[in-house]
């Protein structure tokens, strides 16, 4: 095919395989032949950005994936080549460096320094600057200049200044020897990274003589405090303080000990009201950690204070009294605000309200925009979970990739309890935030809601949306979402088949 | 400004006292019996707990509950109901025995082993102040350690001398603390 010739024009070497490396290798192994993302798409014929999402966990699928494992293979080949014939790595690789030019000047951080400065970690010249500290890109030039003191001092850098493109390692690619930093006053000091999760799980599974079972009850137990320490942990160095009890309005207090509060938080129930005729196979989805995923959201910092007119500031999250637009494609889609019986106006959280500001636009045009009447909102940040929800992202996907039950059954105890006992829950003290929790879960339905409307905008028929995480389509739905057990992948929960000729039998 | 307010709210600033909301978060944590008392269940719930032991008993008598046994017996079959006023007793001697009962495990649980418990200060509500009269008070965090006075003071339901355990605290803020004197929350947790 003429595409597989385009990329041999990129690649000299053959060799194809469907099975692709992992995810962290495929951007390595392109920033090292220092391509671009654009170069590889318009040689695949894809869009940049699905290039990134390639590289960033999702899966390719039909021939363009047959490509793009060529493509990675190649690479793969090249590098292991050029790694061997150190000298000759110039010359052959004429037209990939040439595109990039200076080399490493292309990653945002890394900078090639005019004049030779001391590094930061050897305290010998280098020509390269990152982040503003002026350093060797690849540990083993720091450990020659260490043991070569004095008289290998000079030669280095002359050595080095003729080739700026030879330093085909960068911080981000060299994962394996590298030492993480952090500036501590004057000096910097090696950053001090304990992995909460893996040594919680490492001392409770030695306490129970490895007995899994007991380890994961054990772990359970504790996994609301851990999850605070873990919360206080990522937020160190943190621009902004987690605060923990704020003054809150009266609409966020349950009004009875049993009670709710005033807040809707549009949590989905919807079925399609009908299906075409004939027999339908529907397929249960289940959307994998929709919690953990909704962590992040826009959450307000500190005490809400209180707004009344028609406004939304982009700036600042909190709950807000609206009166809802009307929903015409019921038949189709569910309604963003839940399945809500009473008319009039109810108070939505920030990411229902950001769902239907953004479902009025132009872009999609699906309804009215909804009416604010009062605002209860403080300035907001996304970015104040973050870190905690990649922690136990990663250490959810290392759990599943080595098959650690005990791991994953900790994490999911871990985010879930977070999530339940953000509000005024007697299990967890230490943070009183109801208006998180509700933001939270309206995060996880807001999240679903954008999952159907995928579903429903690629050509699937969607019956059913319900609770955070339950997404019922019929069609080819492994051309859209990824199967798997990654949080941007779905699993199957049930599949089914629905009308045998006349009256369809909802499944229950 | 390290002194305590003299006119506090003349140009509309609003708040209440730091050791009112501290009694506030000590009275969330004790976790009365929600039900009201003008309820008969919470009623029956509260003269259980008043007289289920000789010790509750001799406690609720101290605390204000001075009825008779039979009195008592009678509520608590339903043969008569309490007067207004003494329902009011009633809860009174409640709130008290109970904030007795819970005082020493709680100072306990707040003193941590000496590790103290990190208490968020959320600053008054200048938002009544003209703009040239308004200040930056920020918001405030603080570890107590030794919350021995606060919560005895709480538990005996003397304000003044709560109102002094809780200044002599509020002082370790630096020369600033007069700032907090007032305030819209006082946070931590037990």
């Amino acid at each position: 095919m003429a595409d597989f010739e385009a990329i041999d024009a990129l690649l000299a070497r053959a060799g194809k395989d469907v099975a692709l490396p992992p995810v962290e290798e495929r951007r390595a192994l392109r920033q090292e032949l220092n391509l671009s993302r654009a170069e590889l798409a318009r040689a695949l014929g894809v869009s940049p950005s699905t290039v990134g999402g390639w590289e960033a966990g999702r899966e390719p699928s039909g021939d363009v994936r047959e490509k793009y494992g060529y493509f990675l293979e190649g690479a793969r080949t090249k590098l292991a080549a050029a790694t061997t014939e150190e000298v000759s790595v110039e010359e052959p690789e004429g037209d990939a460096s040439a595109v990039a030019g200076p080399g490493v000047g292309q990653d945002d951080d890394v900078d090639v320094l005019a004049v030779a400065r001391p590094c930061v970690l050897c305290g010998q010249p280098a020509r390269h600057e990152v982040a503003g500290y002026p350093q060797h890109l690849d540990p083993a030039e720091c450990a020659a200049a260490v043991t070569g003191t004095t008289p290998a001092a000079p030669t280095t850098p002359s050595t080095q200044s003729p080739t700026p493109s030879s330093t085909r390692h960068h911080p981000g690619a060299r994962s394996a020897g590298g030492v993480r930093i952090v500036p501590t006053g004057r000096r910097v000091q090696a950053a001090d990274t304990p992995d909460l999760i893996a040594s919680a799980v490492a001392a409770a599974l030695d306490e129970h003589a490895g007995d899994a079972d007991a380890a994961t009850a054990a772990l359970i137990k504790r996994a609301i405090p851990d999850a605070m320490a873990l919360l206080d942990h990522s937020r160190k160095g943190g621009r902004y303080d987690v605060i923990a009890h704020p003054w809150l309005p009266d609409i966020l207090r349950k009004q009875t000990a049993r009670g709710a509060d005033q807040i809707w938080e549009a949590r989905p129930k919807w079925t399609r009201p009908e299906l075409p005729p004939g027999e339908h196979e529907v397929t249960a989805l289940d959307v994998n950690g929709a919690y953990l995923s909704a962590l992040k959201t826009h959450l307000p910092l500190g005490q809400l204070e209180h707004s009344t007119g028609d406004h939304h500031d982009r700036r600042r999250a909190g709950v807000h009294l609206i009166t809802p637009p009307a929903w015409e494609h019921d038949a189709f889609l569910p309604n963003p605000i839940g399945s809500r019986d009473e008319p009039g106006p109810l108070w939505v959280t920030e990411p229902i309200l950001r769902l239907l500001l953004r479902l009025s636009g132009p872009k999609y045009a699906l309804c009215e925009p909804p009416e604010i009447h009062e605002s209860w909102t403080s300035g907001a940040t996304e970015g104040l979970l973050e870190k905690f929800r990649v922690a136990l992202k990663d250490a959810r996907e290392r759990a599943i990739a080595d098959g650690d039950e005990v791991t994953l059954e900790y994490v999911k105890a871990m985010y879930s309890k977070f999530v339940s006992t953000l509000g005024e829950s007697n299990y967890n003290r230490e943070l009183y935030r109801t208006d998180w929790m509700h933001l939270i879960r309206s995060q996880a339905f807001a999240n679903l809601w954008w999952k159907a409307h995928r579903a429903y905008d690629e050509g699937l028929m969607v019956v059913r949306a319900m609770g955070t995480d339950e997404l019922h389509v019929i069609g080819d739905w492994r051309a859209v979402f990824p199967e798997g057990r990654g949080v941007t992948e779905v699993k199957i929960k049930d599949v089914y088949t629905v009308g045998v000729g006349p009256g369809p039998d909802d499944h229950g | 400004m390290p002194e305590r307010n003299i006119e506090f709210g003349k140009y509309g600033a609003r708040g209440i006292k730091g050791h009112e909301a501290v009694a506030r978060q000590l009275d969330a944590l004790a976790g009365y019996i929600t039900t009201p008392v003008t309820v008969r269940r919470g009623l029956l719930a509260r003269l259980h707990y008043l007289t289920r032991t000789d010790h509750a008993r001799t406690a609720a008598r101290v605390a204000g509950l001075t009825v008779t046994d039979r009195t008592l017996r009678a509520w608590i079959d339903g043969r008569r109901a309490p007067s207004r006023k003494n329902l009011e007793r009633i809860d009174q001697a409640y709130r008290t025995v109970r904030r007795q009962n819970i005082a020493r495990y709680l100072t306990a649980r707040l003193n941590r082993e000496g590790r103290g418990t990190r208490v968020e200060i959320h600053p008054l509500n200048q938002s009544g102040v003209d703009r040239p009269r308004q200040r930056v008070v920020e918001f405030r965090t603080l570890n107590v350690r030794r919350w021995d006075r606060i919560v005895a003071a709480w538990a005996a339901g003397d304000d003044p001398e709560l109102d002094n355990a809780w200044i002599d605290q509020v002082v370790d803020l630096g020369s600033q603390w007069g700032q907090y004197e007032y305030v819209t929350n006082i946070g931590f947790a037990a």
